[in-house]
């Protein structure tokens, strides 16, 4: 299938294409229709405020998402998240432009499971506009295998 | 402080946190099976444009259905904004550790994904108090940091993901 990688012309380390992504308010809100996630520094800037935030920002499951999302945009939809380590550096804001930059780092054989697994260990820095480190990930792809 | 939130929380000293910490929950399993129609609503928030949340007959061959998008998890087991009797507790294990802060945020999340999640599939979450950090001072305030593990199983009792959230629970204040 030629929308995906295939794991054995892989060679690492190489750098994943760049996402780029317009956060609006409106896409803040989608979070929680999207995830019931009605914690209210999700919706409500008052809130957001009392917390010591500029204004709503986006929830963990779209920074997870938007990281998940790096990958497999560049793998293929054959490819699947098997982990994924996140930590909440700074916060993506409405009004902020996200910006993802992965780059894979390992390829191995998992001899462990039957069959084996193929993957690809990948680090993916999500920042904002300003460059400021919002998110750092550590995401691992199993990737499918031709012949 | 919001009604429903301050509700959710449960306060005490950190000496009460740490009594708590091995603590397990009851399972919890979701309101609603994983669904299509939830699926392809978050695939729109995150403008992932992934086949495989998007074409039925390529997700049936692939993964035997619509896959449960990974960053999803956590969802699935949270209750409906709204249902009739009375909404079911959203409050995670982590929310429920007494403690003086008066609200929080997420600090770290670490999944395995297991096995592929589909449409259909219903979860349920047992969940575990891992640890509960001493008090420290962020940008945002003073808190402690409580990490807990969740484990994901399906219907038929396969364990599909595992998480370690670490959240951040503090009362706002600028730095000194």
């Amino acid at each position: 299938m030629t929308e995906d990688l295939d794991w054995n012309e892989i060679s690492v380390p190489v750098d994943l294409p760049e996402v780029v992504d317009h956060i609006s308010y409106q896409r803040v809100v989608e979070n929680s229709g999207a995830t019931w996630d009605y914690f209210p520094g999700h919706f409500d800037p008052g809130y957001a405020q009392s917390q010591g935030n500029p204004t709503i920002y986006v929830n963990t499951m779209h920074l997870a998402g938007f990281a998940d999302r790096v990958a497999t945009d560049w793998a293929g939809p054959s490819s699947r998240v098997v982990r994924r380590s996140l930590r909440l550096a700074g916060s993506i804001y409405a009004g902020d432009i996200m910006v993802g930059r992965g780059r894979a780092v390992a390829k191995r054989r998992d001899a462990s499971v039957h069959p084996p697994r193929c993957l690809v260990d990948i680090q993916i820095e999500v920042t904002n506009q300003h460059g400021a480190l919002c998110c750092p990930v550590e995401l691992t792809l199993q990737m499918p295998e031709y012949p | 402080m919001d009604q429903d939130l301050s509700y959710q929380l449960a306060f005490g000293t950190y000496e009460d946190a740490l009594r708590m910490v091995g603590a397990a929950s009851e399972p919890r399993t979701a309101a609603t099976p994983v669904s299509g129609a939830r699926i392809q609503l978050f695939a729109a928030m995150v403008h992932d444009g992934n086949r495989s949340y998007w074409d039925a007959e390529f997700a049936q061959q692939k993964w035997g259905g619509l896959p449960a998008p990974p960053a999803l998890l956590m969802g699935w087991l949270i209750p409906p904004p709204w249902q009739p009797g009375g909404r079911a507790s959203a409050a995670s294990i982590a929310l429920r550790v007494p403690l003086p802060g008066n609200t929080f945020i997420n600090a770290a999340n670490e999944c395995e994904f297991l096995q592929p999640i589909v449409e259909g599939d219903l979860l349920t979450v047992v969940e575990e108090l891992v640890s509960v950090s001493p008090e420290k001072r962020t940008r945002l305030g003073v808190g402690h940091f409580v990490q807990t593990l969740q484990t994901y199983r399906r219907q038929d009792g396969t364990v599909v993901a595992t998480c370690r959230n670490t959240l951040f629970r503090f009362t706002p204040g600028a730095a000194p």
